[in-house]
């Protein structure tokens, strides 16, 4: 029984990792802290609902559409409220709060259209295939394999492409990166639209599986950043660790207590890590001045 | 005129709110995002006083303001480990932990069933019983909270909070504990939010735990955050504008299904203009910098 939980944590993880690595990526690169991620999410979620079930689409042309919306979103975000703030130099907080701005906004305008309450993307009951003693959903089972190959291919990008080395050297001094001739704004905008294009998968995963309401995004968003913290901030593939681990725990969890919990452990294990390892999993101590 | 009473004791509600927030949010210069969770868990220290044990209101308004500034100091310094973007996240997961146990926790908070039956506020015999006196009794408190977080600006206290905002390191260099202040201001944030608690149950004679919701710590930073931080004026501009705000789309008659989708929405499109054109928001002093 408890290995049945672990395999579905496991799913569970794989959507995680994968929404939270495209967090990661945005915020390291740009240091914007993007609670909009969470509404981007929501809102691929919503764009594969009116392209399939509204618009009848088949899934092969749905799937890469609703994709292309969301990392559209993306640089929407960057280019009309970040970009901006950028130019003038404006503090994290100001960032953040626009940013919470920018959520509040997203998430209305769908709630105003398309109604607060949930929808379903594929009535019915989805067929099992049965592993001994573990039983998963064929869309489980796409999760499991499309976030291993989602992971590979961002592993790749990041650690052996011109691009990877590129958003790595933005991380770590964007005037520099100016200086030795990269374009920055260029670079942000990128950066936007593959995380966001991570969101976005994030959201077929979940939506072809559960339900869909316009508040989805935000305990997304807050699992994928708390997985940022407890993996150690500044490496772009740790989040997926940290992602994987809370989903197995969050569902672990689910089978030792109740679901109602499910949720505030990803927070009390934020604290815990708080309190006993600040820098995280892979993370390493700074010091105040080289905040 | 009981309509534009019942405006004013929410105006003097969140005036307390905006006001506690603007300690931690302007003063000390730190984006809380559980200032929700400080002002329901005053409301519920409140009433488990006054319904459980019978407290009075005089015994058990500062006994809920003493609970929640003391349980504010080990949060805050628990969230002080973090810095810039993640404290944020760390005050939100705070919220939403405060949130799970009043709203799962059913043996002492009742859960979703929420706790009714609360007696309005009795002040040596004399009951605010009816509107215009419990008007008359979160003006006298909400004028003493601003007079308070007046004076607390210009003391000592408060000039040394605005050094560390500004220069964290300078302060420090000069021997201020700037940890030790930060969460001091967190406490007495939290301390007067649970001020804001108690008046409310006593308002609604009704809690429940879907009223302390992150939804409304954003709310309270939205109301901080475009009345303008850092000076008296400011949250008070927030919360009169915020609250106003659904009291004036009544009058273009929107479908009851989507008035609160609108009014999200046009404080959050406030939000994205005022960080762009005026970080400092209406009246304020602090940019957020």
């Amino acid at each position: 029984m408890i290995l049945q939980f672990i395999a579905d944590g496991l799913c569970l993880g794989f959507v995680y990792g994968v929404v939270a690595v495209g967090f990661g990526l945005i915020y390291y690169s740009t240091r914007v802290f993007h609670l909009a991620h969470g509404a981007v999410y929501m809102l691929a979620a919503y764009s594969l609902y009116l392209l399939l079930a509204v618009l009848n689409i088949g899934l092969i042309a749905a799937i890469p559409s609703a994709l292309v919306i969301a990392a559209g979103i993306g640089i929407g975000a960057e280019w009309a409220v970040y970009r901006p703030l950028h130019r003038r130099a404006a503090s994290p907080s100001v960032v953040l709060i626009s940013s919470l701005g920018l959520y509040i906004v997203l998430v209305n305008l769908v709630a105003i259209l398309a109604g607060n309450e949930p929808r379903v993307l594929r009535p019915g009951i989805e067929k099992t295939v049965a592993f001994g003693s573990v039983v998963l959903t064929r869309i489980q089972i796409a999760q499991l394999i499309g976030g291993v190959a989602v992971l590979s291919g961002y592993w790749f990008l990041m650690e052996r492409s011109r691009l990877g080395r590129l958003c790595r050297a933005m991380a770590d001094n964007p005037d520099l990166l100016g200086v030795l001739g990269g374009n920055e704004g260029q670079l942000r905008l990128v950066a936007f639209a593959l995380g966001s294009l991570l969101a976005g998968i994030g959201a077929v995963f979940t939506s072809l599986d559960i339900g869909i309401d316009p508040y989805i995004g935000f305990p997304m968003l807050l699992t994928a950043a708390v997985a940022c913290i407890i993996s150690g901030v500044g490496n772009f593939l740790a989040p997926a660790v940290g992602a994987i681990a809370l989903g197995i725990i969050q569902s672990v969890v689910v089978y030792y207590t109740s679901a109602r919990w499910q949720h505030s452990v990803t927070f009390v294990l934020l604290i815990g890590f708080l309190l006993l390892r600040p820098e995280g999993i892979f993370g390493i101590k700074k010091r105040l001045e080289e905040m | 005129m009981n309509y534009f009473l019942h405006l004013l004791i929410l105006v003097g509600l969140y005036v307390i709110l905006a006001q506690s927030l603007n300690l931690i949010m302007g003063y000390a210069g730190l984006l809380s995002l559980c200032h929700a969770a400080f002002f329901g868990l005053g409301a519920y220290v409140y009433v488990l006083l006054v319904v459980a044990l019978h407290w009075p209101f005089v015994l058990a308004l500062p006994m809920s303001v003493l609970a929640v500034s003391l349980l504010a100091l080990p949060v805050a310094f628990v969230c002080l480990r973090l810095r810039g973007d993640f404290f944020v996240l760390g005050t939100m997961g705070l919220q939403m932990i405060v949130y799970t146990v009043l709203y799962n926790w059913v043996d002492v908070t009742q859960g979703p069933y929420g706790i009714s039956g609360i007696p309005k506020p009795t002040i040596l015999g004399w009951e605010a019983r009816s509107i215009p006196a419990f008007c008359l009794l979160t003006g006298v408190l909400a004028g003493a909270v601003c007079l308070f977080c007046y004076r607390l600006s210009r003391i000592p206290f408060g000039r040394t909070l605005r050094a560390i905002r500004d220069d964290e390191l300078a302060a420090m260099a000069i021997g201020k504990n700037a940890a030790w202040f930060k969460a001091v201001t967190f406490s007495i944030g939290g301390g007067i939010a649970a001020i804001a608690g108690a008046l409310y149950a006593g308002y609604v004679s009704y809690v429940d735990p879907t009223a302390f919701t992150l939804e409304e710590s954003i709310f309270l930073v939205a109301i901080v955050a475009v009345g303008g931080a850092g000076n008296l004026r400011g949250p008070v501009i927030g919360a009169i504008l915020l609250l106003m705000l659904p009291e004036a789309l009544r009058f273009v008659q929107l479908p009851d299904s989507v008035a609160p989708n609108v009014r999200q929405l046009i404080y959050g499109v406030l939000l994205i203009a005022l960080m762009r054109f005026r970080p400092q928001g209406i009246g304020g002093q602090y940019a957020f910098d």
